[in-house]
C-alpha cells in the first residue's frame, strides 16, 4: 500500500490540488492559499493536551450539582447521576436512558476512544487501523450530542423562573461539563486520523489481517 | 515515480518557527487548575460527618432532610441506618464546613415536626418542607461525632439567657415539660424536664427562668403548682383562681415571695426549691421542726378516711396534719382502738408560741411537760365533724373543763407527744340520739294501743247507758230546774224592789250610817292634825290659845 507521501506527493486539504511534497513539507497551496501540511501539526500532542484537560474537568462535572431546582420550600440540587437516578425513580426510564447516554456514556466513550486512538497512534501501533478509523468517525458523529445536558439546563434555567415558588438555576458543574464537551470536540478535531495509518506499514492489508 | 515529479506544483514555502512546546498545553494546565480549585472549594465546604440516633426515622430522609441551626441549613442527612442493636436509627449527617463547629458534645438535636400543643403551634413550615433536624449548639468546646437525638424539642436552647432551677414536688400533677412558669401571672419561664426522683418518692422538675426575670427568683422564693383551677368557697364567697387559661389544661408553676419585706438575694443557678401543691400551702409559714403527736381514739373514725392530711386544729387554728392512722386491738379490754399519728407545728401559733417557749424556758419545763400541764388543765383531742355536707372530720385540740385535773396521760412514747382523747362531738350526739331512740324503742306502743282501744270501748258502752237512762231523767231535771229558776227570778225582783229603790228602808238607814261615819272620820282627822302640830298636848293637854283647826 502506498501513501501519497511515500511517492512525494501532498494534497491541498481545501482544493484537493496535488502538489509535490518538499522537504520539509510546509507552505501554502499555490491555488487556494490553504496551508499545506502533510499531517495536522502535533496531531498527537495537541489532542492529548485537550484530552487531559477534558479528563480533569470530567471529575467536577460529575460530582458537583449541575442543576439546583427550587420548588418552595424544597430545594434540591442534583448532580448528573443523581438527576438520572431521580428520573429513573420517577418512572421516566426513557428520559433517564437518554440523559444517561448523552451525559455520561457519550463523554466517557469519547474520552476513552480518544485516549485509545492517541495512545495507539503515539505508539505507532498497527492494531486494527480500520476499526480505529471507524471509531474516529463514530466519535465525530456522536460528539454533536454531548452538549445535551448543558442545553437542557440552560433552557430550564431560562424558562422556569417563577419567583420564589419555583426556579431552576445551573449548578457549579455546568461550566466544567461544557468544558469537557468542548475540549473533547477540540481533541477529536485536532486529531488527524491519517496518523492511524502512518505507521501501519506498506504490507498491511488495510488493517485486515 | 520520479518521471512525473515535475507535473505537480510545489507548495509555497514559508519559514515557520515552532517551539518545541505547544501553547496548547496551557489548556490542560488551566483545566487541571480549575478542576482542582473546584475540588478544593467543594472539599472545604464539606464539614465532618456526625451520627445522630433517634427512636425512629419518621420524616427523616436520606439525601433530603436538612440539619438546621436557627433555621439556617448547616448539614444534610446522607444516610439513615438501623443502629447495631436494632433499637434505634442512626442518621448520618454531613455538616457543612461552617456547621462543623456546631457539633460539640453538649449540642442537642431533635426532629422538627408540626406540633400542636397548648402553648401554641410550632413547626408548621415542616408541613410543606418535610421534617428537618434542628440543632441547638452547646457551650462545650469539645468536638463530638456521635449524638443522641431528642424526641421532643428542648424547652430551652443554649443561647437562651436565664437560669435553671430544680424543684422537688410530691407529685407532678398535670405538669409536663414546657409547662410555663409564672410570676404574677406573667410567663417568665418554662419547665424543661420533669422526671421521677431516683427513689421514686418525689418528682424532680427542672425549670428555666428567662433573663431578666431570673434574678427575681430569690433565695426566699416559694414555688407552687398553679395547675388547674383553684376554687375557694369561704365567707367572702366563691373565688376561682387560675394563672391563665392555659394552665387549666397544661398546668404550670408559679412562684412568689412569701414576705415582700424579706426578698433576699437572687438565687444561684441550679438552686433547689420545694414545689408546694398550691398557693396557700406555699404561703403558709414555713414548717420547720414540728412535733409528732399521738392520739388514741376509742371510737370509730369514720370521716377521717385514711387520715392522711386531716387537719389538727388547736382552738380553731390549723396547726398540723394527720400523717397516719393505725387500727389496734387492746387485748386486756378486748376493744378496738385507733392510733392517730400527727405532726403539729406549734410555730404556727406565732407570738403565742414564742410566749410559750419563754414560759417553758423560765419554768424549766420541756415541751412534753408543758403539754402535760395543758392536759391537766383539760386539753383533749376530739374528733369533730368539719363539714356536715361532706362528712369530713378534723381533730380538734380543745379545752374540756370536765376533764380538768384528770391527767390521764397515756405512757409517752419516745419523743412523741401524747394527747388523750375524748369522744367526739358528733359521736356524743350520736350516742345520745341512740340512747333516746333506745328508750323510745322500749315504750310498749302495742300494749298502749290495746289499752286505748279498751278504754274507748268502755266509753262507748257508758255513752249508751247515758243515752238510755240518764237523758230522760235529765230532761225531767231540766224541767224542774226551769221552775226553780223562775222562782229565783221572782225572789230577786222582790229583793230589788225592797233594797235597791232609793226610798227603800234599807237604803235610808244605810245612808244615815254612812253620814255618821263621815263625820266621825272628820273629827278624827282634826284630832290627828292637832296632835301632829302639838305633840306636847298628848301630855299636857290642850293649850288654851289653840283651837284645833277643823277643816270644813
Amino acid at each position: 500500500m502506498t501513501r501519497a507521501i511515500d511517492i512525494g506527493l501532498v494534497a491541498c486539504e481545501s482544493c484537493e490540488l496535488v502538489m509535490r511534497a518538499g522537504d520539509p513539507i510546509t507552505g501554502t497551496c499555490p491555488r487556494c492559499g490553504e496551508r499545506i501540511q502533510r499531517r495536522k501539526p502535533r496531531s498527537i500532542m495537541r489532542p492529548l493536551a485537550y484530552l487531559i484537560a477534558a479528563a480533569a474537568l470530567y471529575v467536577p462535572a460529575n460530582t458537583l450539582p449541575i442543576m439546583v431546582a427550587e420548588q418552595f420550600p424544597l430545594r434540591r440540587s442534583d448532580t448528573i447521576l443523581s438527576g438520572i437516578a431521580f428520573l429513573w425513580h420517577e418512572g421516566s426510564w426513557l428520559l433517564a436512558a437518554l440523559v444517561f447516554s448523552a451525559s455520561i456514556l457519550v463523554p466517557m466513550l469519547k474520552l476513552a476512544a480518544l485516549g485509545t486512538l492517541l495512545v495507539t497512534s503515539a505508539l505507532r501501533s498497527a492494531w486494527r487501523p480500520r476499526g480505529r478509523t471507524k471509531l474516529y468517525r463514530v466519535l465525530e458523529v456522536v460528539g454533536h450530542w454531548s452538549m445535551l445536558d448543558v442545553f437542557v439546563v440552560a433552557l430550564l434555567a431560562a424558562v422556569v423562573q417563577l419567583g420564589r415558588f419555583a426556579s431552576i438555576e445551573p449548578g457549579p458543574a455546568v461550566v466544567p461539563f461544557a468544558g469537557v464537551v468542548v475540549l473533547t470536540m477540540l481533541a477529536s478535531a485536532s486529531f488527524d486520523p491519517r496518523a492511524i495509518w502512518d505507521r501501519v506499514g506498506p504490507r498491511s492489508e488495510y488493517g485486515r489481517k | 515515480m520520479g518521471a512525473n515529479e515535475n507535473e505537480f506544483p510545489v507548495p509555497v514555502v514559508h519559514t515557520h518557527k515552532r517551539g518545541r512546546l505547544s501553547v496548547v498545553w496551557i489548556v490542560p494546565i488551566l483545566a487541571i487548575v480549575a478542576a482542582g480549585a473546584l475540588a478544593i472549594r467543594t472539599y472545604l465546604r464539606i464539614g465532618p460527618t456526625i451520627y445522630i440516633t433517634f427512636d425512629n426515622a419518621d420524616g427523616i430522609e436520606a439525601g433530603k432532610s436538612e440539619v438546621r441551626f436557627k433555621n439556617v441549613p448547616v448539614g444534610k442527612v446522607t444516610a439513615v441506618d438501623i443502629s447495631s442493636d436494632n433499637k434505634r436509627i442512626v442518621a448520618s449527617v454531613e455538616l457543612t464546613h461552617g456547621g462543623a463547629g456546631l457539633a460539640v458534645s453538649d449540642s442537642q438535636f431533635w426532629v422538627e415536626r408540626p406540633r400542636i400543643g397548648v402553648g401554641g403551634v410550632s413547626g408548621l413550615g415542616t408541613l410543606l418542607s418535610g421534617a428537618f433536624i434542628q440543632l441547638d449548639v452547646g457551650t462545650s468546646t469539645r468536638r463530638e461525632d456521635n449524638f443522641v437525638g431528642l424526641e421532643k424539642p428542648p424547652g430551652v436552647t443554649h443561647d437562651q439567657q436565664g437560669k435553671r432551677f430544680r424543684l422537688t414536688a410530691s407529685d407532678a400533677g398535670s405538669l409536663a415539660a414546657q409547662s410555663p412558669v409564672y410570676l404574677l401571672r406573667t410567663k417568665v419561664g418554662t419547665i424543661t424536664s420533669l422526671e421521677l426522683a431516683q427513689d421514686g418518692k418525689s418528682v424532680d422538675i427542672d425549670i428555666f427562668v428567662y433573663a431578666p426575670y431570673d434574678r427575681l427568683v430569690s433565695v426566699n422564693a416559694v414555688f407552687w403548682n398553679a395547675s388547674g383551677l383553684d376554687v375557694t368557697l369561704d365567707a367572702s364567697g366563691l373565688r376561682v383562681n387560675t394563672q391563665s387559661l392555659a394552665t387549666v389544661v397544661a398546668g404550670g408553676v408559679a412562684f412568689g415571695i412569701r414576705d415582700p419585706n424579706v426578698i433576699g438575694k437572687p438565687a444561684a443557678e441550679a438552686t433547689k426549691f420545694a414545689l408546694f401543691e398550691d398557693r396557700s400551702h406555699a404561703f403558709k409559714s414555713p414548717d420547720e421542726g414540728g412535733f409528732p403527736l399521738a392520739m388514741r381514739f376509742h371510737q370509730p373514725i369514720r370521716g377521717l378516711g385514711n387520715g392522711i392530711g386531716v387537719n389538727i386544729e388547736f382552738e380553731g387554728l390549723h396547726i398540723g396534719d394527720v400523717v397516719a392512722v393505725r387500727p389496734g386491738y387492746d387485748i386486756p379490754t378486748q376493744s378496738f382502738f385507733f392510733d392517730v399519728d400527727a405532726r403539729v407545728f406549734p410555730q404556727r401559733l406565732g407570738a403565742a408560741y414564742v410566749s410559750l417557749v419563754e414560759e417553758g424556758a423560765s419554768s424549766g419545763k420541756t415541751g412534753p411537760q408543758m403539754l402535760q400541764a395543758m392536759v391537766a388543765r383539760g386539753l383533749r383531742a376530739q374528733l369533730r365533724s368539719g363539714n356536715i355536707l361532706t362528712g369530713s372530720f378534723f381533730i380538734a385540740l380543745d379545752w374540756f373543763p370536765a376533764e380538768r385535773g384528770k391527767s390521764a396521760l397515756p405512757p409517752a412514747q419516745d419523743g412523741v407527744w401524747v394527747v388523750p382523747t375524748v369522744r367526739g362531738g358528733t359521736e356524743q350526739i350520736q350516742d345520745t340520739v341512740a340512747s333516746i331512740l333506745a328508750k323510745v324503742d322500749k315504750i310498749p306502743f302495742d300494749a298502749i294501743g290495746g289499752d286505748v282501744h279498751d278504754a274507748s270501748r268502755a266509753a262507748a258502752t257508758l255513752l249508751g247507758h247515758i243515752d238510755q237512762d240518764v237523758v230522760p231523767q235529765a230532761q225531767a231535771l231540766f224541767g224542774r230546774a226551769q221552775g226553780a229558776m223562775e222562782a229565783l227570778r221572782e225572789g230577786i225582783t222582790s229583793l230589788r224592789d225592797n233594797y235597791a229603790a232609793s226610798d227603800s228602808p234599807l237604803q235610808q238607814s244605810a245612808r244615815t250610817t254612812l253620814e255618821q261615819l263621815e263625820r266621825a272620820a272628820f273629827a278624827m282627822r282634826g284630832l290627828a292634825d292637832y296632835i301632829h302640830t302639838h305633840p306636847e298636848s298628848l301630855l299636857r293637854g290642850r293649850s288654851p290659845g289653840h283651837q284645833p283647826k277643823a277643816s270644813p
